[in-house]
């Protein structure tokens, strides 16, 4: 699959300074509608990027999320629900979209090492996406989409796939975001505007201010604040469908990209002076760090390969703070990365975090990328009957969002090769 | 019906129920009967498949333990209805002198999700009739899961009306007993109360030692009719604690276990040999016997949940002895359950499997510190809980809290993989309590470093063995309030604590949550005790804490 090519957009500017970005070639609303019938299906994806599931259920007693608590407890429930490895913001947010794992998509993290280049880099180039997403599956059959995502690398490997772009603004400096409440204005402002199939929402300031609170281990005010936020960005987005009568005929899924894990300032394991150190690896491993993931690339000759990838395991597996090395060619049937991820991955224990490539590399607390941050809150809400209620014991994840909207959409057909997700209507 | 307890709380008492005459509605005629005086039972169910049991006494010489009477062939039937109009699997078994004249049969080709209904048939004679239920396909996705939940029955302490009243319910899935299903003590050595008085007398009238001891035993526990009716009712699923061999026993020996009563390993196998023949479970995964005695295992319950079954007796080191308190219960390597069972345990909370991941668990995991403890009541504490030591160290050196390093590496595992839903399901102390499973107990419960929780224990009380109250010789809620408000007080994981009561707990599994209810028996030395409502505590989804549920599930009848 190529990344789509440029195409012709018009620039609109809203009330309240939001400026969106909408495809030339996008079928005006009122044509769909009449297509389609008074009783259209809306489907709305909002994603609290980073919030624990304990957080919505009122840890330590302080409710500070009620609204998404109601709407979960009212809606479809999956409590087992879990990110996928690597437990990141871009690959989940992919594998939201397009149905399928990081071994077809080619998003398997964040941060990778990209051997044409030569160097580590962030995934946030269009092409980085190899797989078709459902915001094009609804382009092509007819619908309309949107993106509103409050990150400048989402908003910059999601490209011009929608039929309607919010580029983030304002954001903030060293975060690379736009903070919630100009996310929810821009998204409501497309909904009244556009009224799109589907709008896809991350919703950033819970996972920054995760990243940033650098006053302790344990959730501080700023978090908090972000927390009781995202609840109210959500409100505003229910409150609105409701009024403009959308609601009953609405599909919400709320749910995560990743958890968050906090780390002492001791806790902190930089791999690569570890693997630079032995005379094989020397000069011939690069290390894309991801948080609570270390994925280790193999630069030298392919013939020391499984030497290699050997030696780095065992070198990774002795150090303090690392709780598994995977050879990621022989765990690619439950791992399902792709050689975009590298020859050896490597996970924290709760409570750590990698810094490469030096120590002084990664000074946040709070991270994500290994297993202790794979729960996350994942549910359905909204107003049409094909919601169902109650909780079940399904073990969603993050893949399985786009199936479950392309079923409730009515997309015809499947990506080639089928989901890798369930659709959990 | 709702009554004044005794502390001034609402407790829902159950009608009268009639003590077990030795048969209920799906009793054979008494001369079939006598065949098979011991009942029958099932266990471990599977989605396709369950263990049926039974005894045959061919011969008045052929009583448990003698090692006499023929060799013979029991036929067994199981059907989709108590009439045995739909039979849909029958067979044939032999048994005989060398296996007890027991019978043990693990039956396949069976729908998931279903009641059956089983007999056995020997020279015209038929058993009493037994109703089993299958568990649920792999993949399904059940409603709820609701089971019995007990332990620590001593024959000596009273009448088991716990049993009955549970047999008396109509809504359970199955019973968990989770050790301490009879005791090794003679007569006089361990009853009721400060003067172990003997409600009923143990036989054979010794401790047992011997194969031939611990089938008499376990043929006499078998007989009593409230225990017979319950497992004729319903599936079991069993694990051993100490009692079933020996008082405090690990890998090399037990307290209850002398030099002059021969070698422990020997003393073990007669009492594993023997717990093999008479229950119906599984060992070393077979129903077969002779191949194996792993107790440890898993039963899946479609998505819902997977029970994993520990043996905490057979790998363990011994306890530590005082004053070397503090230094040894965490040494790296003293293990309670052993390094291949701890691995399994880990493999069994792993993300992938089912949503509720509950842990059949023969002592408490719960950390309980009795440091503040009124000094005059640890002897009788310890006389309860099992094992205080009297030098005032402040610690249960018989549970998890003597090996602190297995639940260390246990509890980072379920913390380093982002396991939830965990929930521990205890036995042995004669109490009941709701427990919270702190990473840190010190700044419990305050996040450290995102989480606070590993999961939740759920401990039932005894059907009859001692408990806080019987030991001090006091009424019920008044030396044991004190001692239950100091020990909740220094562990505010700890969210209930009973000390008084004796009875049985019901667990209800859903995908929203998992409830336990404690219910309590009025005397455990009236055999026309009833069973009250007491208190009730949940875990909803994903948050491994606790929270008060304002009433019991079901109707109880």
């Amino acid at each position: 699959m190529t990344a789509p090519g440029p195409s012709r957009r018009t620039v609109l500017r809203l009330g309240g300074g939001v400026v969106l970005s909408t495809a030339a070639t996008a079928p005006a609303a009122a044509t769909v509608a009449a297509r389609r019938g008074s009783r259209r299906r809306r489907a709305y994806v909002v994603v609290l990027d980073g919030c624990r599931p304990a957080e919505i259920d009122g840890e330590l007693g302080l409710d500070l999320m009620p609204t998404v608590r109601g709407l979960r407890d009212g809606g479809r429930r999956f409590p087992r629900a879990r990110s996928l490895p690597v437990m990141e913001t871009i690959p989940n947010h992919t594998m939201m979209m397009t149905g399928v794992r990081p071994d077809r998509s080619g998003v398997p993290a964040n941060a990778i090492y990209d051997r044409d280049l030569g160097e580590t880099r962030t995934m946030d180039r269009p092409a980085d996406m190899r797989a078709d997403t459902v915001l094009e599956r609804c382009r092509r059959q007819g619908l309309t989409s949107g993106t509103v995502l409050s990150k400048e690398y989402l908003y910059g490997i999601f490209g011009p796939r929608a039929t309607h772009r919010w580029e983030p603004f304002p954001v903030v400096p060293v975060s690379g975001h736009a903070p919630d409440a100009f996310t929810m204005d821009a998204t409501l402002a497309m909904v009244d505007r556009f009224d799109p199939d589907l709008v896809f929402v991350n919703l950033g300031d819970i996972d920054r201010v995760g990243h940033s609170d650098l006053t302790g281990t344990s959730l501080q005010l700023a978090r908090r604040a972000a927390l009781a936020s995202g609840d109210l960005q959500v409100s505003r987005l229910v409150d609105a469908l409701k009024e403009s009568g959308r609601w009953r005929d609405s599909l919400l899924v709320v749910l995560a990209d990743h958890s968050m894990d906090w780390s002492r300032p001791d806790r902190s394991v930089s791999l690569t002076p570890v693997l630079t150190d032995d005379p094989l690896l020397a000069g011939n491993v690069v290390v894309g760090q991801n948080g609570g993931a270390d994925l280790v690339y193999w630069t030298g000759p392919d013939r020391d390969r499984e030497r290699a990838v050997a030696r780095i395991r065992r070198l990774a597996l002795a150090t303090d703070g690392v709780l598994a090395a995977h050879d990621r060619r022989r765990a690619s049937s439950w791992l399902r990365l792709g050689p975009e991820a590298g020859d050896v991955v490597v996970y924290a224990r709760a409570g750590w975090r990698f810094s490469d490539p030096s120590p002084g590399s990664n000074p946040l607390p709070g991270n994500h990328g290994h297993p202790t941050t794979a729960p996350i809150p994942f549910f359905l809400s909204g107003g049409h009957p094909a919601v169902r209620r109650g909780t079940s014991p399904a073990a969603a994840t993050t893949v399985d969002v786009a199936p479950t909207v392309a079923g409730f959409l009515g997309l015809r057909g499947a990506p080639r090769g089928g989901w890798d997700g369930v659709p959990r209507l | 019906m709702l009554a004044a307890g005794a502390a001034g709380t609402a407790l829902l008492a159950t009608s009268p129920v009639a003590p077990a005459a030795g048969s209920a509605t799906t009793a054979a005629p008494a001369s079939s009967s006598r065949a098979f005086r011991h009942g029958v039972a099932s266990g471990d169910p599977l989605p396709t498949g369950v263990v049926l049991w039974t005894r045959v006494t061919p011969t008045a010489a052929s009583a448990p333990g003698s090692g006499r009477g023929p060799r013979v062939e029991v036929r067994w039937e199981v059907a989709d209805d108590p009439s045995f109009r739909w039979v849909v699997r029958r067979g044939r078994a032999v048994t005989g002198p060398w296996r007890d004249h027991t019978v043990k049969v693990d039956v396949g080709g069976l729908r998931p999700a279903r009641w059956y209904w089983y007999r056995f048939t020997w020279q015209g004679r038929t058993s009493r009739v037994g109703r089993t239920r299958t568990a649920p396909a792999p993949d399904a996705s059940p409603d709820r899961l609701r089971w019995g939940v007990v332990s620590c029955a001593n024959l000596q302490a009273g009448w088991f009306s716990a049993y009955r009243h549970l047999a008396a319910r109509d809504d359970l899935d199955l019973v968990l007993h989770l050790g301490d299903y009879l005791y090794e003590y003679a007569p006089t050595e361990y009853g009721a109360g400060q003067q172990d008085t003997d409600v009923r007398a143990h036989v054979p009238a010794r401790e047992i030692v011997s194969l031939a001891d611990y089938r008499q035993r376990h043929a006499q526990y078998k007989a009593d009719p409230d225990l017979a009716d319950l497992h004729a009712r319903l599936p079991f699923v069993v694990t051993w604690d100490d009692h079933e061999s020996a008082n405090d026993a690990w890998r090399r020996g037990a307290e209850n276990h002398q030099p002059d009563e021969g070698g422990w390993r020997r003393r073990r196998a007669r009492a594993h040999r023997a717990y093999d023949e008479w229950m119906p479970a599984r060992m070393s995964a077979t129903a077969d016997l002779g191949d194996g005695t792993r107790l440890y295992r898993r039963l899946r319950f479609g998505q819902l949940a997977e029970l994993s079954m520990l043996d905490l007796r057979t790998y363990r080191d011994q306890q530590v002895a005082t004053p070397l308190v503090d230094g040894e219960v965490s040494d790296p390597d003293r293990t309670i359950t052993g390094r291949q069972q701890l691995h399994w345990l880990k493999d069994s909370l792993r993300p992938s499997r089912p949503q509720w991941r509950l842990v059949g668990n023969p002592v408490m995991i719960a950390p309980v510190t009795f440091a503040s403890l009124p000094a005059e009541l640890v002897d009788n504490v310890n006389d309860v809980t099992g094992l205080l030591p009297r030098d005032g160290s402040p610690y249960n050196v018989d549970q998890w809290d003597g090996y602190t390093d297995d639940r260390r590496e246990l509890f980072a595992h379920i913390r380093d993989r982002g396991v939830r839903d965990v929930v521990f399901l205890t036995g042995d102390i004669h109490s009941g309590w709701a427990a919270e499973l702190p990473y840190d107990a010190g700044t419990y419960p305050v996040p450290v470093d995102g989480e606070a929780s590993a999961g939740v224990e759920l401990v039932c009380t005894s059907v009859t063995s001692n408990n806080l109250k019987d030991i001090t010789g006091t009424p019920p809620r008044t030396t044991s309030v004190a001692v239950e408000t100091a020990i909740k007080a220094d562990n505010p994981h700890v969210k209930y604590l009973d000390f008084d009561s004796h009875g049985f707990s019901v667990l209800d599994v859903t995908s929203e949550r998992v409830q336990m209810d404690w219910w309590v028996i009025s005397s455990r030395t009236d055999r026309r005790a009833t069973a009250a409502w007491s208190t009730s505590w949940a875990t909803p989804a994903g948050t491994a804490r606790l929270e008060r549920a304002s009433r019991p599930v079901g109707g109880g009848r």
